[in-house]
Formats: structure tokens, sequence, C-alpha cells
């Protein structure tokens, strides 16, 4: 079939114009003669993102029928996008169309303007061979399932089931244990300072109870999931009743999963038994809980505290941030029961972030709580041994010691991690797809981390997060919409396989399947990514990426090595 | 030799880092020389090393490969992936008895610019020095 190629040169105002002779890329793209049955129709213009300029185009790629577009222009990153839209609005596939940034990579880059416009005409040139080799490719909509599985049940869990729940969508909601709230349905009073949240985080647990788009489901852990974003199956099973499984359809997950404490019984510097009046830190907030006091194992409220920071820090090797404001909390609540409590903090850094933090360190100071610096700490029962910072050794006696051991993954985050397939953080916590730039989603589409089964942080850290996954969720999958899949996805072709599995090892999305019976390796487009590696490793050239096919990129390259 | 030698160099550059680094070159109005011409890929793990050796015999003076910076890979473990094949490749160039000096891989990250020009600037230098490919006219396929 005639092809028809249509080049459109953008001045960018001044910006190509300038430094690039126009002229001469035109009149030398429309002397390519390289291919058969074909026809080029060259133009420079204005400024082709305008509204007249996108009108402009799609005239001419009408008028002319053109059947492959290349415009040499911006940096995709400003402009591709623009002209994918035009091309959509046009007979021409958008995939059959190619953006040259002669911009950034060729006027800006040298004053020479001959120099600049040879590359140009190199590069462009390049751009038209390639685009010859393109095919089309339609994008396929797909039904959605707007449905979410939360797993775990803390405040994390329940924040997001909530605003999920809230936009009508249904929420099943999996907690391992047999009641919601985790950790923080525990404390009398959180942070910053001393608020009474114990009605609002009740309230919080009754009303996903109560919410008729929320399904609880206690004692529950997770069996296996399949799919991808919009298309999950989940296989939930009863911890009680191993022959009790559901199966979930959902479009997405949020892991909630939060945190465990570092066992400060492993630690040679901390010697107790379960006798000895040491315990830690959310010991004593359960103990607030239950009896809203503080007391000894023989009943007594104790007269001298001694609370000791950072325990198992070194070990685990990083801040879990709420800590030293959790204990701070807790050392001014020994105060409100008894101010005569000798209250002593043990502590070599004190973290404390929230705006409101150091007041209220500076409030229970004037209070009567000391804070000793120590270079080292140990305990032996209640006895404690330390030296400060400098190098002053001390031993006291105390009626209780009360422990901030670091907050690590919570017990089964691996086993999680596997059945999910995303990554965990060095630290052991789930990793995020990107620390800076996308912190609540994972490297699969459709899977989020929320709260602290990410990593240390306090409950509105975590509630935060449970919102911004919940929104994220929401925006990509809207009820009744579609979503339209990368295609410019990896196939792998059945005759060049050898069926050496190469390709599975490498795709770290898990998207190439082994088809046992024809003995070779199949992609899963849904899941693909369309990165290239798996075309990179195979040994026999049997995968192809769309649109990034090696016949194209050799054409792409043949005209710059020329 | 009358005429002066201007290398052909090609720089395979990922989408997310190594091609938005060399775009901020340009914003940026750093100078580096022409003789590069980019081909974007997704990530540098697309970059199969036998596509190379076709780049190599077929003339190219030069070959960069560009990268996110390890860890960075916007398909998280990608440009490892690259490092090892990269690796591989040189020993066969060497066994090839091809100039492994005319393959460099960089990483570089949306935000260098100035790499992307000093590396730009440095391997074309070299490239200039070594001259031209003699592969090309040895090797008859
Ligand atoms: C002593 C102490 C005091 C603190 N004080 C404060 C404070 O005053 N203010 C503040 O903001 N923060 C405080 N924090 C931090 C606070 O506890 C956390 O930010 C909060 O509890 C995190 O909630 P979460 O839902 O992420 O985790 P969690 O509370 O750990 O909840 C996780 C839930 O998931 C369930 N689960 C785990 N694995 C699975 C699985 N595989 N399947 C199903 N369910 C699972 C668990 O059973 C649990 O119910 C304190 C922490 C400590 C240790
Ligand atoms: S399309 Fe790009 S090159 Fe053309 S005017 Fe717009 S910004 Fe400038
Ligand atoms: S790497 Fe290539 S040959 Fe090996 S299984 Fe995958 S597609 Fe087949
Ligand atoms: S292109 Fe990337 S995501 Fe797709 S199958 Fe290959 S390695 Fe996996
Ligand atoms: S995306 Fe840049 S190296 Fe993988």
């Amino acid at each position: 079939m005639k092809k028809k190629v249509g080049i459109y040169i953008c001045q960018c105002g001044p910006n190509i114009a300038d430094n690039v002779d126009i002229d001469k890329i035109i009149e030398s793209v429309s002397a390519f003669n390289d291919a058969d049955d074909l026809e080029i129709v060259a133009k420079p213009y204005g400024l082709l993102c305008s509204g007249e300029g996108k009108d402009y185009l799609k005239q001419e790629i009408e008028e002319n029928g053109l059947t492959h577009l290349v415009i040499g222009a911006c940096s995709p990153r400003d402009h591709n996008n623009t002209f994918i839209g035009v091309c959509k609005e046009t007979s021409l596939n958008p995939y059959l169309y190619k953006l040259i940034n002669i911009r950034e990579h060729c006027a800006w880059i040298i004053h020479d303007k001959d120099k600049a416009t040879e590359k140009a005409i190199q590069y462009i040139r390049g751009g038209l061979r390639r685009v010859l080799y393109q095919s089309e490719l339609f994008e396929n909509k797909l039904d959605t399932n707007p449905d979410v599985l939360v797993i775990g049940g803390g405040i994390a869990g329940i924040e997001a089931a909530l605003s999920l729940a809230d936009a009508d969508r249904q929420v099943f909601l999996i907690e391992k244990t047999d009641r919601l709230g985790g950790k923080a349905a525990t404390f009398k009073t959180v942070l910053p300072k001393q608020q009474d949240a114990v009605e609002a985080i009740q309230l919080k647990i009754q009303t996903v109870q109560d919410h008729p788009h929320i399904q609880v489901m206690l004692n529950t852990r997770l069996d296996r999931i399949i799919g991808f974003l919009g298309n999950f199956e989940a296989e939930v099973r009863s911890i009680d009743d191993a022959e009790k499984m559901t199966e979930l359809k959902i479009g997405a997950m949020v892991v909630a999963s939060g945190f465990s404490l570092y066992d400060a019984s492993t630690h040679p510097d901390f010697i107790f038994s379960g006798d000895d009046e040491v315990y830690t830190a959310l010991q004593i907030e359960q103990m607030i809980a239950e009896k809203n006091q503080v007391t000894t194992r023989s009943g007594k409220a104790p007269k001298s505290v001694a609370m000791i920071h950072c325990v198992g820090r070194e070990e685990v090797g990083y801040c879990s941030q709420i800590c030293c404001n959790a204990m701070i909390k807790l050392a001014a609540r020994f105060k409100t029961q008894s101010p005569d409590t000798t209250v002593k903090v043990f502590f070599r850094d004190l973290c404390l972030p929230h705006q409101d933090d150091q007041a209220f360190y500076n409030e229970i100071k004037a209070q009567g709580v000391e804070f000793v610096r120590v270079n080292r700490i140990a305990t032996e029962g209640s006895q404690i041994k330390f030296t400060t910072m400098d190098e002053n050794e001390g031993s006291e006696l105390f009626d209780m010691v009360v422990l901030a051991p670091a907050m690590i993954p919570a017990d089964g985050t691996p086993d999680l991690a596997t059945k999910l397939g995303i990554s965990l953080h060095e630290t052991g916590f789930f990793q995020e797809a990107h620390q800076a730039i996308n912190p609540v989603a994972t490297a699969t589409d459709g899977i989020f981390i929320v709260g602290t089964a990410h990593g240390p942080r306090g409950i509105q850290a975590t509630l935060l997060q449970a919102q911004a996954a919940a929104s994220k969720i929401r925006v990509q999958l809207i009820p009744g919409e579609q979503i339209v899949p990368e295609v410019r996805v990896s196939e792998t072709l059945e005759a060049f396989c050898m069926g050496c599995k190469t390709c599975l090892e490498v795709c770290h999305y898990g998207a190439i399947v082994f088809d046992e019976d024809k003995g070779i390796s199949v992609v899963k487009e849904a899941v693909c990514r369309g990165c290239g590696n798996c075309v990179g490793s195979c040994p026999s050239g049997a995968i192809q990426l769309k649109h990034f096919t090696n016949p194209q990129l050799y054409q792409e390259m043949i005209e710059a090595v020329q | 030799m009358g005429k002066t030698f201007n290398p052909k160099i090609t720089a395979f550059l990922c989408k997310w880092c190594s091609y938005t680094g060399a775009d901020l070159a340009g914003t940026s109005r750093l100078q580096y020389p022409t003789a590069i011409i980019p081909i974007k890929v997704m990530c540098s793990s697309r970059v199969d090393p036998v596509f190379l050796i076709r780049a190599f015999l077929k003339g190219a003076d030069g070959v960069l490969i560009g990268g996110c910076h390890p860890g960075d890979c916007h398909y998280e473990s990608g440009n490892y992936h690259t490092r090892r094949r990269f690796a591989i490749l040189q020993s066969i160039f060497d066994s090839l008895n091809l100039e492994k000096d005319r393959l460099r891989l960089s990483w570089i990250s949306a935000s260098e610019g100035p790499k992307f020009a000093r590396v730009c600037n440095e391997f074309t230098d070299k490239i200039q020095k070594m001259g031209p490919n003699p592969t090309r006219k040895n090797m008859f396929i």
C-alpha cells in the first residue's frame, strides 16, 4: 500500500526556528526515498501545540490522507499527549505517529546552527524510518470492579475502609484477630499532647461495623490473590475453621497489617523475666485502658518509674518516630496519677517532630519529670545501670521500668508480601512504589500500603496515608468506567521460544507465565508494564515489546550511525 | 585522512530518568556535541546485547546506554539487569576483538542535566580520539 508520511516541523516561535534551519530540514526529508511507494509531505509551522496548530494538523492528516505522521518539535514530556490527542480525533492511529525532539536535543545544545541542523535532519530521518515500521495498536477497554479488600483492621485499615465505603464502594475488611482497632484502640489518650481520642476511635470502629458497604471478616487471613488492577480475585480463609474459604472479587487492595514491637528480652542489655516490674509502653497503655491506673504486679502504685527510650533502635537500624512522644505521654500520665512519683526518662536522642511536641515536653519537665541523657544503659530486673554522655556512671533501683521497644514489621509480613507479590524494604516493612514520589502505591498497580505496615509512624500520619490510598483508588477505579491497559506490552513469539524461563525470572511484575502444555512462556498483557526487560533477557529473541520492536529501534539507529 | 572525523554515537536512554535528564540539559542550554543521537526506550533493560553488537557491525562509533541510578529504576530492578548484561557484553566485545571502550553505561537521573552534558562531552571526546570504528570495514556479513 502506498504510504504517505506527513512531516511537520514546529518553529516554536524563535526557540527552534532561530537555532536550526527548518527549510533545510524540509528539503532534506522531502528528498528521502529509501522506501518504496512512499510519498512525503513536509511543512514548517509556527506553533503546533496551539489551538490553531492542532486544527491545522487535523486538517493536514485528513486532507492529505496521511498514513503516518512525524512531528519535529519539543520534548515528548511537553506535547506528546497533545499530538496523540490530535491523532485520536482523526482517522490516524496514534501509534503511527512519532515525535522527534529537535528543541531540547538540537536547537538548545549548540550555538552552531549548521551542526544543530545536521543533527536535527539525522534525528528526524531516523524518526521517519521508524514510523514506517510502526504498527497500529488498539487500546482495549476493560470492565473494572470498584470493590476493595482491606487487610488489617487497625486504625489504618479502618480509615481506608471508611473513606472508600462512604464513597459507596463495597469494602471487605479482613482482620486476623477477633477485634477491630489494632493498637490504637487501647490508648486512653493520644498524641499530640494528651488528647482524649477514645470516643473518636470507638466511633470509627462502630461505624465500620454498622456500615452497609463494609463487610468485616474477623479471624480471617488472606490465602492467595490473582489478577491485576480492576480485576483481582482473592481467597480468604477463616483462621478458626480452615474449611471456611471465601472468594472475593475486587479491583484493588489496601494492606494495613500494622506493626509489632521489638522483643526487648532478646537484647543482652535488658535482663528481665515476666515477674519483674519491667513493662513495654504498650503494656502500660493496655493497663491504663483496662483499669484506668498503673500499678505494679503487687497492685501498688509505683513511687519511682524509669522510662527507657530507643530499646533496640541500634539493632533494627532506624528511629521509630513515635516512641519518644508516646513515652512522654506516659510520663505525664504517671505524674497525673500521683504528682510525687519520681519519673526519670533515660534517652539518648529525643525525637520531637510535631509542632506541639516541644511545648508538651517543656510542660512535663516543669512538672518534675527528669530527663537523663545516657550513652549506655542496661537493666537487670528494675535495677538500672547507665553511663551518661559525660561518662559518669550511675545505678538506681526503681519500682517500675517502662521500655520503648522499636516498632518492627507485624508478624507474618514476609508471608503476606509473598502472597501479594510485593516487595519489602530492607527494614522488613512493605516497600512503596517510590519513596518520595509515590509513597502509598506499590510496584503492583492496585495494591496500596498504609499505616505502620509501611514503617513506624503515629496515628495522624497513618490516617493521612489511609485517606490518600482511598482517594487514589477512587480515582483509578470509577464504577462503570473501563480502564485502558497499556498496549505497548510484550508478547512472546511461539516459534522462537525455547522455554528456558529466563524471562520469568527477570520480570519484576510476574507478568510472564509458563504454558506447560506448549512448553513456552506467555505474557499476561494486562499485568505487563512494558519495560522490555524480558526482551533484553531472552537468549533467542523470542519476545517483542510492541512499539519498541527490534526492527523499529533498528531503523531509528541505522540513520544515526550511517 | 584529510577530513575531520565526525563520530556517530547512539544513545539508548530510558524514558524516566536519562531521557528526562537529557531534556534538562537542553532546557538549561548546556552545550555538548551533536554526535550523539538519542533513542528513547522505556527502560535501559530493554536494550539487548545482540542489538548493540549489530549497531557496531553497522558502523556505530560508540554506544551509550543511559538509565536511572541503581535503586531508582521506574520498573524497580530493570537497571540491575542492564548492569549485568552490560558486563557480559563487555566480555563478549573482548572475545570478539571489538573495542569495548566504545561502549558506555551511565546512570543519569531526571535532574542530572549537567551530568548528561558532561557524559556526552567526555564520551564524544574519547571516541574522537579512538577514531572511526574499524569493525565497519573489517567485517563482511
Ligand atoms: C506504646 C505506643 C504508644 C503510642 N501512642 C501513640 C499516640 O499517642 N499517638 C499516635 O498518634 N500514635 C501512637 N502510637 C502509634 C500507633 O500505635 C500507630 O500509629 C497505630 O496503631 C498504627 O495503626 P495501624 O493500623 O497501622 O497498625 P496496628 O494498630 O498494628 O493494626 C494492624 C491490624 O492489622 C491486623 N493484622 C496484622 N496482620 C494481618 C494479616 N496478615 N491479616 C489480617 N489482619 C492483620 C492486626 O491484628 C491489627 O489489628 C503509639 C505506639 C506505641 C507502640
Ligand atoms: S509544539 Fe512544542 S515545539 Fe511546537 S510550539 Fe508547542 S512547545 Fe514549541
Ligand atoms: S526467555 Fe525467551 S526463550 Fe526463554 S522462555 Fe522466555 S521467551 Fe522463551
Ligand atoms: S515488558 Fe517488563 S513487565 Fe512486561 S513482561 Fe516483559 S519484563 Fe515483564
Ligand atoms: S526506567 Fe530508567 S533504567 Fe529502568
